[in-house]
């Protein structure tokens, strides 16, 4: 299957999924950034034949949404379906089947426990003492290693399975993951609290008015959840302005 | 010269934001400890880069939503923050830096709406506009961070440079403020993990060792 493609035709949609999300719109979403990464690969096919390939871009321009690192399983799948000579039709099918549980996926698995669990962990190491630098490269090395295995694993994955990725999918239980990365999450969430308490230039330095204060923060922010968070940034730059101009007006 | 490297880095780090790989370079406090060591201040880029980070835990780039722009806002907020040797140079750089990730989320969206007229229509799937319009795009991304960095740094500079030196919180009270606004940040994600009591123990045990690490360390 690679061989009716070539190699340096599949390389080229991995090196390009990775500007997936380069032209972002509200009216086709990734859907460019799809058809741009499949470019190479459809010429290949198309073997010269202009009216194949404009065929085969027009259902990979169409609307398509899903998380960037995830949509490597699409790719890979569409990639495959291309080379077997699918069904247009069935190459639809499937991308808009696919769409929704790879956005939700990726959504709930990187942005809301991985990102979150390796920033948690490098923001503790910082405010425990660890040189910033090192904690800096912590951050990228662990998280990328997550970021590019997930990238890796569904390109391949999709390649090799096709329209049969959902059973990869869900062998591959990454809803459990995502439990088990929030859960490590939740302890890294601790360890920075208490990094932050007692921590050198925390909230100890600072005096226990203070501490008192951002503990009722942190509740406020449990209690309340996201529809706190912009108020919060709002207050924070209001108490600043206010007190840089009081400090100037006296 | 300084200010157009600062502008330029501002750019590049914003592309990793959505466009090109999202590597997460472009989060604060590897963007901050970046713009730091390029303007010779290392220590200051990795502190603001910190709080940033604290600030922006819950702020997910989804591809859809319209979320402040964690790159701009640090490479604007060290940047101020360096401007003068003062002791409300830290706060000022970090409500610069927090007011201008509003200004850049708002003009990604800005970029969205555009995106939408540069690339073409699934009924006119040319491939040679296909091959141009998407590098387009991923420059425009670009070109926007960049400016949008450079009006930033303007803004940042000249709001600490007039304010910074009447600041009249003492250092540790500043440090005290600020963390204050980053806790809300993290109680909003320890909800966002889903039920907080299936998850009051690890957390509690974190908590637990990271008093114990901040005494023994």
């Amino acid at each position: 299957m690679t061989a009716a493609l070539g190699r340096r035709a599949v390389a080229s949609a991995f090196a390009r999924s990775f500007l997936i999300q380069g032209s972002w719109n509200r009216r086709t979403m990734l859907g460019a950034g799809f058809a741009f990464a499949m470019l190479p690969a459809l010429r290949v096919l198309s073997r010269g034949d202009a009216a194949a390939l404009e065929a085969s871009l027009r259902r990979h321009l169409e609307h398509f949404n899903a998380h960037p690192y995830l949509a490597n399983l699409a790719i890979g799948a569409a990639l495959r379906l291309e080379s077997d000579h699918e069904d247009p039709e069935a190459v639809r099918r499937f991308k808009t089947a696919v769409r929704g549980p790879l956005g939700g996926l990726g959504d709930a698995l990187v942005w809301a426990a991985w990102l979150p669990a390796v920033s948690l962990a490098a923001l503790s190491l910082f405010w425990l003492g660890v040189p910033g630098p090192v904690a800096v490269v912590v951050f990228l090395l662990v998280y990328n290693a997550g970021h590019l295995g997930l990238r890796v694993w569904g390109f391949r994955t999709g390649l090799a399975n096709g329209r049969h990725v959902a059973r990869s999918l869900g062998a591959a239980a990454l809803t459990r993951w995502t439990e088990r990365v929030r859960s490590v999450a939740a302890l890294f969430l601790g360890l920075l609290c208490g990094a932050l308490l007692l921590g050198e230039g925390g909230l100890s330095d600072a005096g226990l008015p203070w501490a008192g204060l951002a503990t009722a923060a942190f509740a406020g922010g449990v209690l309340v959840g996201n529809r706190l968070w912009r108020p919060a940034a709002v207050a924070t730059v209001a108490a600043i302005a206010l007190l840089a101009t009081w400090g100037l007006a006296s | 010269m300084e200010l157009v490297l600062v502008s330029l880095l501002g750019g590049a780090l914003a592309l990793d934001g959505t466009s090109v790989g999202q590597f997460m370079v472009s989060r604060p406090l590897v963007a901050g400890s970046v713009t730091g060591w390029l303007l010779g201040n290392p220590a200051l880029g990795i502190l603001v880069g910190a709080i940033l980070e604290l600030y922006v835990l819950v702020s997910f780039p989804s591809g859809g939503a319209r979320y402040p722009e964690g790159a701009t806002a640090t490479v604007v907020a060290v940047a101020s923050a360096s401007a003068v040797d003062a002791p409300g140079a830290l706060p000022l750089g970090v409500a610069a830096g927090l007011v201008w990730g509003q200004v850049g989320g708002l003009s990604v969206s800005a970029l969205r709406r555009l995106n939408g007229r540069i690339v073409p229509e699934p009924d006119a799937p040319h491939p040679g506009r296909v091959a141009l319009s998407h590098p387009l795009a991923v420059a425009t991304d670009g070109v926007r961070g960049t400016v949008v960095t450079l009006a930033g740094v303007l803004f940042g500079r000249w709001g600490v440079g007039w304010l910074a030196g009447s600041w009249p919180l003492e250092a540790r009270d500043t440090r005290g403020l600020l963390l204050v606004g980053g806790a809300v940040s993290a109680g909003v994600l320890l909800r966002t993990f889903g039920s907080v009591r299936r998850h009051r123990i690890l957390f509690a045990a974190g908590l637990a060792l990271g008093l114990l690490g901040a005494r023994l360390l």
